[in-house]
């Protein structure tokens, strides 16, 4: 079976925990769809080289995800994408979204933005897309 | 008890007359790539010297995949080592690089020629030369070829990328990340090029003076060493010298600061408590927190000297 490469990207100088970023993006890459029943993963090792990370953070990736059932791992031959249920599909499909408002109003914070100004952003951000 | 180290050190001492080496204690994972890096002369060789039995330490224990060296490593453990030494050897460059390989084989039962093959054509080298008419870069691909072709299950490189070109320099790291997939192996590497480092380790152990200061899980360590830079009405030289795992300090105009810190999630939630801002985060790199480390050292050094410890 051919193995795919993962369009994972990490940030190194964010806050943000390596496997965190690791996982967050590998999750939505299953629960999107993107990333189908019985898909072979790379072996730990080949994802730690791509994301330069250690094998160490690959191998927590690889436990919790499997631990929620979106991933399986059979002795000697490797991990697989697991069946995603209608109903996991639906809880993990906000998830990503969740995580990325949760950096944006982290990132105000920072420049001390009010909650006025925060909803004010929101909203014309908002009105960009939803035209 | 199921193995979990391929190397063990326990309390080893080398004493010379002009180097003092250990006490050593440090253990090295089965199944990960361990990389020491350290200043010149911070042991690093010394320690794969003993390894290898090439001498022995004045006390301790070291064990090799599960096996004691005190009685001296039997030809059977060594024959489950690779070994990359820093330098090579002038008294065979007037050997044939083939002729080398065939020393090799001879005592090497395992030695895989199809593999041995494959990793000259893949570093792209010709050992049909004598050794001393090769280039740097030539033979030290050479010589990582030979300590691969007979599959140890314990690879010691020391400086294994010295010499060698950026493209060649990939071709090794590719090599040796499909070393490693084949499971139960042990990769243990000695390294001043900092890319290499994170490339490759899982691990980091820092040695200086013949000491190890530490060792980390990568990630870790690199999620851990930030510069922040903090602002804040009441923020002073004496507030910021607080943060914790603080490592140094710098006065950045106006209130604000600039602190270099190990525990960075816990500066900065002690941030938060303090009531100040964070303006920015850069992650140090290697040899930042190298140097670091280096100087908390030579100041904990000096501090127990003047104690009399």
């Amino acid at each position: 079976m051919k193995v795919i490469l993962l369009p994972i990207q990490i940030n190194d100088q964010s806050a943000e925990p390596l496997y965190h970023q690791i996982e967050v993006q590998l999750r939505a890459l299953i629960v999107s769809g993107q990333l189908t029943e019985g898909t072979l993963l790379p072996s730990i090792r080949e994802l730690a080289q791509t994301v330069k990370c250690s094998v160490i953070t690959v191998k927590r990736v690889y436990n919790d995800l499997e631990a929620e059932g979106l991933l399986r791992t059979r002795q000697g031959t490797g991990t697989y994408v697991a069946k995603v249920g209608e109903l996991e599909r639906d809880r993990h499909r906000l998830s990503a979204v969740i995580e990325a408002l949760d950096q944006a109003v982290i990132a105000g914070k920072r420049v001390q933005c009010t909650e006025n100004e925060l909803e004010t952003m929101f909203k014309e951000v908002m009105n960009k897309y939803y035209e | 008890m199921v193995e979990t180290n391929a190397i063990q050190f326990t309390g080893v001492v080398q004493n010379r007359s002009k180097f003092r080496l250990g006490p050593l204690n440090m253990s090295i994972p089965k199944g990960f790539i361990t990389a020491i890096v350290g200043p010149n002369g911070c042991g690093k060789s010394s320690s794969f010297s003993l390894m290898l039995d090439l001498a022995k330490p004045d006390e301790g224990l070291i064990e090799l995949l599960g096996q004691r060296l005190e009685q001296g490593p039997s030809v059977d453990l060594k024959k489950r080592i690779g070994y990359l030494p820093e330098e090579s050897l002038s008294h065979e460059n007037n050997m044939k690089a083939a002729a080398k390989a065939e020393f090799y084989q001879f005592w090497y039962e395992s030695w895989d020629v199809n593999r041995y093959r494959e990793l000259l054509h893949l570093l792209e080298v010709d050992d049909n030369q004598l050794l001393g008419k090769m280039s740097k870069g030539m033979r030290r691909k050479f010589e990582f070829a030979l300590t691969l072709a007979h599959g140890p299950e314990l690879l010691l490189l020391d400086e294994p990328s010295s010499g060698l070109d950026p493209l060649a320099w990939k071709t090794m790291i590719n090599i040796l990340h499909r070393y490693m997939d084949q499971g139960d192996r042990t990769i243990l590497l000695t390294s001043h090029i900092i890319e290499e480092v994170k490339r490759l380790a899982d691990f980091i152990v820092f040695m200086d003076r013949g000491m190890v200061l530490g060792m980390y899980e990568k990630d870790e360590l690199f999620s851990s060493w930030f510069t922040l830079f903090v602002t804040g009405p009441d923020l002073s030289e004496k507030l910021a010298a607080t943060m914790p795992g603080q490592c140094g300090v710098d006065h950045a105009g106006g209130t604000t600061y600039r602190i270099t810190t190990s525990k960075a999630a816990e500066a900065e939630q002690w941030c938060a408590r303090e009531g100040l801002q964070l303006v920015s985060r850069q992650a140090l790199e290697l040899d930042e927190i190298m140097s670091a480390l280096l100087l908390q050292n030579s100041l904990s050094t000096r501090l127990n000297e003047k104690r009399g410890i």
